[in-house]
C-alpha cells in the first residue's frame, strides 16, 4: 500500500542571529492510511517542528532539508498556491485547542466554516449544515456553533478543534499535544474520539505528545524523539514493553502506572533516595500539623448565585507525610489550598495549625505563612524575571526579618533544593535556567524560611518528563530527610502513587475519599475515584515491571 | 443581549464555563459611574477656579475709574461676596437648568458662548482624529507586519519625534515653512464670497494648518498602540491555525490578526478624543481658531470664573462621556469582556 505521509531524511535548522540550531536531524517516518503514528518527546525534542514542517508552517527562520511526501507529492517543493490548496484539505492539524489555537473573538462555528468556504464552493446553507454535522460528530450540540471560545470548557474547545480539522475531510490529521492541559476524564474522551475517527474513516493520524502513556493507549506505532532525532521507532506494544533507548525508558518511567509496586515511592530520579526513616505509623486519630475542620468557601457569581467551591472539608496534613489532593479542574482543589494558606477567607469552618486556629490578623498571618509555604505550578511566571536567583530566594527571609547571615541562608536553601554548587546560581536570572532549575529555585525560596509544611499546586504539571521525576524525588527526599510535610495538589494520580502517603480525592467541593494511597487507588470505594482511575491511559505497566 | 451557557445539563460537562453579567446591569453600572464622576467634576471645577489668584472685579474695572460703591454693587451683582456654599448652590441649581452663568468679561450667557465655540473645535478635533486614526493604524499595521524593517524603524522614529514636539512650536514652524500659503488666523475670511461650496472651501483652507499640526502630534499614539497590539497578536497560535487552513498571508492578517489587534486601539481612540479636545488650547491659540481652546485661553486671562467653570465642565464631561462610550463599545466588540 502506498504511504500517506513519508518523511525522508528530514532536517530542520533554525537560524537566529547568525547562529544555526539544528532542531530536527535525519528523521525518516512513514504512515499508511488508517494508521496511527505516535511521536513522543520532551519540549525541544523537535516533535512539534516535525508536525509543523509537514504543512510548511514553520517560521521563516527555519530551513528544511530532505523530502516530505504527502500522498507522494513533495511538500517542500510545492508552489504557494498548491500548498495553500493542500493545507487543511489534504492534511489538517489539531493544535492544543484548549489553550490559544482558536481565535478568541470569533464564534467557533465561523472558525469551523472558514476552511470549508475557502476550499469548497458549497453554498452558504450547506456550509452551515456541514458545521452542524461536524459538531455532532464530536458530540457537541449544534448551538455551540454560536459560542465564543472562552464560553467553552477545555474539552469542548478541543472538540471544536477536532471538528475544525475534519471540516474538509482530510486524509491526514496531525494532532500536536491534543490532550495536554485536559483532565484525565476529558483526555480519555478526546482520545477515544480521535481513535474512532481514524477507525471509521481510514484517516491517517499522527499523534504528538510528551506523555508516552497517551500514545501507548492509542497508537499502533510509536517513534520517540530526543534532541532532534528519532531514537527509537517500532510497534507500540514493543516500544512500551522493551524500550531499547535510555530516553524511552526515562519517558516511560516518568508516567508511572498506578498499582505498580516498582514505582511506589520511587519517582524517576537520578539521585539516590535516602532510606525511609522510622516513622510512627500514621494514626487516623493524630491531629494534623495543618488541618481543616468543616471548611467552607462560598463565592457569589455575578448573578448572585452561590457557588460552593469548598463545601465542608475535613483534612489533616501530619508531620512527616505527603498528602496528595487530587481532582479535576473546577473541583475546588486550588480554592482549598488558598484557604489553607490564609489567602482566601473561609465562609465557615476553621483552619488549624499545630492545633491552634490560624490567625486572621495580618501580623499573625505573616508568622503563619513562614511555617506554611506555597510552591506554584508554573515556575516561569512564579519568578520575577528581573530578580536574580539570590534575590528570589532571599526575599522571604528579608520579609520575615530572619536573623543570621543572609548569604549563607540562601546558599543553604539552594543546596537543599539540590542546586549544586549553589554559588554558581546566585547571580543568574530565571531565563538562564531550565524549567526544572526554575522550579528548584521556587522550592529553595520556600525552604529558605525553614517551613514545616509545603503546599505545592501542580508542582510538575508544566515540566518535562525527565525533570518531573527529579522534582518529585526532591519533595520525597525533603520529607525523608527534614520531615517536611507537604500537601501536593494535582490532577495526576501517578504523581500520588509516586510520592504521596495519603491521598484525598476532591469532587465538587467535597472530599469524597481520603485514605492511604494504596487503599484509595487500588480499592477505590467512591464512584468518582473509580471513574478517575478508569480514565487513566494504561500501557506503561510493562515498561516499569522490568524495574526501570 | 444576554450571554448564557447553552445546552447540555451541567452534569454532562463538569468544567462548563459560567456566563457573565447581564447587559442591563453592566450598562446601568457604567452609566452610574459616569454620573458620579460628573458630579465630582462639577464640585472640583467650582472649587478649583476659586483658588486662582486674582480678583475678577478688579480685572473687570481695571481700565476705568470706579468708586467703592460701584465696586460693591458689582460684587453683589456677581455674587462673589456671598458665602461659598451659597455660591455653589446657585451654581449647581443653574447647572441643572442648563444655565452655566454669565461671563464676567463678555457679559453673555456662558452656555451660548460655549455653544458657538463647540462646533469649530469639534470640526478641528474630529478631522484631525479621523485622519490620525486612519494614518496611525495603517502605519502601525504595516510596521508590525514587517517588524524591524526600514519602514518600521523610520516610521516609529518619525512618529515618536513628532509626538514629543510641543504643539505651538510645530504650529509656528508650519506657518513659517508654508510662507503664507495658508491663512495664519481664524476660521473664515472676512471678505467671504457667497455660496455653500465657497464657504466650505474657505473653512477647509483655514483648517489645513491647525489640523495638520494636531494630526502630526497625535497620530503617533495610534500607530504605536496598533503596532504593539498587532505584534502581540502575531505571536498567537490561532494565526498558525489560520495559516494551516490554507488562508493567504494577507487574509490571515486582515481576517484574524488585525481585527483582534484593533480592539485595544478602538478604546484608545475614544479615550483620547476627550484628551485631544482639551489639548487644543495651544493649537487654537496659535492659529486663533475660534474654538473652546481659544475660549479657555481668553477666560484664563480674566479670570472669568463662570466661563472657566463652564468650559471645564464641558471638557471634563466630554472625556467622561467618551470613556463611557469606549467601555460600552468594547463590550459590543469583544465577546470576552461580556463574560468577564
Amino acid at each position: 500500500m502506498s504511504q500517506l505521509l513519508e518523511l525522508r531524511n528530514l532536517g530542520v535548522t533554525y537560524s537566529t542571529g547568525g547562529e544555526a540550531v539544528q532542531a530536527v536531524r535525519g528523521v525518516n517516518l512513514a504512515l499508511a492510511p488508517g494508521e496511527t503514528l505516535g511521536i513522543a518527546g520532551e519540549s525541544g525534542s523537535g516533535k512539534s517542528t516535525v508536525a509543523l514542517s509537514v504543512l510548511r508552517l514553520l517560521p521563516r527562520s527555519a530551513n528544511v532539508t530532505g523530502e516530505i511526501l504527502l500522498d507522494g507529492e513533495d511538500v517542500t517543493t510545492m508552489r504557494w498556491g498548491r500548498l495553500r490548496a493542500v493545507r487543511w484539505s489534504s492534511a489538517s492539524v489539531v493544535f492544543q485547542g484548549a489553550m490559544h489555537a482558536l481565535n478568541p473573538v470569533r464564534r467557533v462555528g465561523e472558525q469551523i466554516a472558514e476552511p470549508i468556504r475557502l476550499h469548497t464552493d458549497l453554498p452558504e446553507p450547506k456550509v452551515r449544515a456541514r458545521v452542524t454535522e461536524l459538531l455532532e460528530q464530536v458530540d457537541l450540540p449544534s448551538e455551540k456553533a454560536r459560542s465564543y471560545p472562552h464560553e467553552l470548557s477545555g474539552g469542548q474547545k478541543q472538540r471544536v478543534m477536532i471538528a475544525m480539522a475534519l471540516a474538509c475531510e482530510p486524509r491526514l490529521i496531525l494532532a500536536d499535544e491534543p490532550t495536554t492541559a485536559l483532565d484525565v476524564i476529558v483526555q480519555a474522551q478526546v482520545l477515544a474520539l480521535l481513535g474512532e475517527l481514524v477507525a471509521e474513516r481510514g484517516i491517517g493520524l499522527v499523534l504528538i505528545t510528551h506523555d508516552l502513556s497517551v500514545l501507548a493507549a492509542t497508537c499502533r506505532r510509536i517513534a520517540v524523539m530526543y534532541r532532534g532525532e528519532v531514537v527509537e521507532e517500532g510497534p507500540g506494544d514493543e516500544v512500551m514493553a522493551r524500550p531499547r533507548h535510555e530516553h524511552t525508558r526515562a519517558l516511560a518511567a516518568a508516567f508511572p502506572t498506578v498499582g505498580d509496586p516498582a514505582s511506589r515511592f520511587a519517582p524517576a530520579t537520578a539521585n539516590p533516595l535516602p532510606p525511609e526513616p522510622d516513622r510512627a505509623t500514621p494514626d487516623e486519630e493524630t491531629p494534623g500539623l495543618l488541618a481543616a475542620r468543616d471548611l467552607r468557601v462560598t463565592f457569589r457569581d455575578r448573578r448572585g448565585e452561590a457557588v460552593h467551591a469548598v463545601a465542608g472539608v475535613d483534612l489533616d496534613v501530619r508531620r512527616d507525610e505527603i498528602v496528595a489532593l487530587v481532582g479535576q479542574s473546577g473541583s475546588g482543589k486550588t480554592t482549598l489550598a488558598r484557604t489553607l494558606l490564609g489567602l482566601q477567607r473561609p465562609t465557615a469552618g476553621s483552619v488549624l495549625y499545630d492545633g491552634r486556629l490560624v490567625p486572621t490578623s495580618s501580623a499573625g498571618l505573616k508568622e503563619y505563612r513562614r511555617q506554611v509555604q506555597l510552591v506554584l505550578q508554573d515556575p516561569a511566571s512564579a519568578l520575577n524575571p528581573r530578580h536574580t536567583v539570590y534575590e528570589a530566594v532571599a526575599e522571604g527571609p528579608r520579609i520575615h526579618g530572619l536573623t543570621g547571615d543572609e548569604r549563607s541562608l540562601v546558599l543553604e536553601a539552594l543546596a537543599a533544593a539540590e542546586l549544586r554548587p549553589a554559588e554558581t546560581y546566585l547571580s543568574r536570572l530565571p531565563h538562564e535556567l531550565s524549567g526544572g532549575q526554575r522550579q528548584r529555585v521556587v522550592i529553595a525560596g520556600a525552604l529558605a524560611l525553614r517551613p514545616s509544611v509545603l503546599v505545592a499546586d501542580e508542582p510538575v504539571a508544566s515540566l518535562d518528563a525527565s525533570v518531573r521525576g527529579e522534582i518529585l524525588g526532591l519533595l520525597l527526599r525533603l520529607r525523608r530527610e527534614l520531615g517536611l510535610a507537604a500537601l501536593v495538589i494535582t490532577h495526576d494520580l501517578g504523581l500520588a502513587w509516586n510520592i504521596a502517603d495519603r491521598v484525598a480525592v476532591m469532587y465538587r467541593g467535597e472530599l469524597v475519599e481520603v485514605g492511604p494511597v494504596e487503599q484509595v487507588l487500588l480499592e477505590p470505594r467512591h464512584e468518582y475515584t473509580k471513574s478517575l482511575l478508569a480514565a487513566l491511559p494504561t500501557g506503561t505497566a510493562r515498561a516499569s515491571e522490568r524495574g526501570v | 443581549m444576554t450571554t448564557s451557557t447553552t445546552g447540555g445539563p451541567p452534569a454532562a460537562d463538569l468544567d462548563e464555563r459560567r456566563a457573565g453579567t447581564s447587559t442591563s446591569r453592566f450598562v446601568a453600572g457604567k452609566v452610574g459611574g459616569a454620573l458620579a464622576s460628573l458630579v465630582f467634576v462639577v464640585v472640583l471645577g467650582f472649587l478649583l477656579f476659586r483658588m486662582i489668584p486674582g480678583d475678577p472685579v478688579a480685572t473687570m474695572t481695571r481700565d476705568r475709574p470706579t468708586s467703592p460703591e460701584q465696586l460693591a454693587r458689582l460684587r453683589e451683582r456677581l455674587g462673589v461676596d456671598e458665602p461659598l456654599w451659597r455660591q455653589f448652590l446657585d451654581y449647581a441649581l443653574g447647572l441643572l437648568r442648563g444655565d452655566l452663568g454669565t461671563s464676567y468679561l463678555y457679559n453673555r450667557p456662558v452656555a451660548t458662548m460655549i455653544g458657538e465655540r463647540l462646533w469649530p473645535t469639534i470640526l478641528l478635533v474630529g478631522t484631525a482624529t479621523v485622519l490620525a486614526v486612519a494614518l496611525g493604524m495603517w502605519l502601525g499595521v504595516r510596521a508590525a507586519w514587517k517588524r524591524d524593517s526600514t519602514f518600521d524603524r523610520v516610521h516609529t522614529g518619525v512618529a515618536l519625534t513628532l509626538w514629543s514636539v510641543p504643539q505651538f512650536w510645530l504650529g509656528l514652524l508650519l506657518l513659517i515653512a508654508t510662507q503664507g500659503l495658508f491663512p495664519s488666523r481664524g476660521m473664515r475670511s472676512p471678505d467671504l464670497p457667497e455660496g455653500f461650496l465657497a464657504e466650505t472651501l474657505d473653512v477647509a483652507w483655514h483648517l489645513t494648518l491647525p489640523c495638520l499640526t494636531l494630526l502630526a502630534v497625535i497620530y503617533a499614539q495610534y500607530m504605536l498602540v496598533m503596532r504593539s497590539s498587532l505584534l502581540e497578536e502575531m505571536g498567537s497560535e490561532y494565526l498558525t491555525t489560520a495559516r494551516a487552513k490554507g488562508l493567504r498571508d494577507d487574509l490571515v492578517r486582515r481576517r484574524h490578526a488585525v481585527p483582534n489587534a484593533l480592539l485595544p486601539a478602538v478604546t484608545l481612540v475614544f479615550l483620547q478624543f476627550g484628551m485631544v479636545v482639551s489639548g487644543t488650547v495651544t493649537v487654537e491659540a496659535v492659529f486663533s481658531w475660534p474654538g473652546l481652546g481659544l475660549l479657555t485661553y481668553d477666560a484664563l486671562r480674566g479670570p472669568d470664573l463662570p466661563l472657566l467653570q463652564g468650559v471645564f465642565v464641558v471638557l471634563a464631561g466630554s472625556v467622561i462621556v467618551m470613556n463611557l462610550l469606549a467601555e460600552l463599545l468594547y463590550r459590543v466588540l469583544d465577546p470576552r469582556v461580556r463574560a468577564a
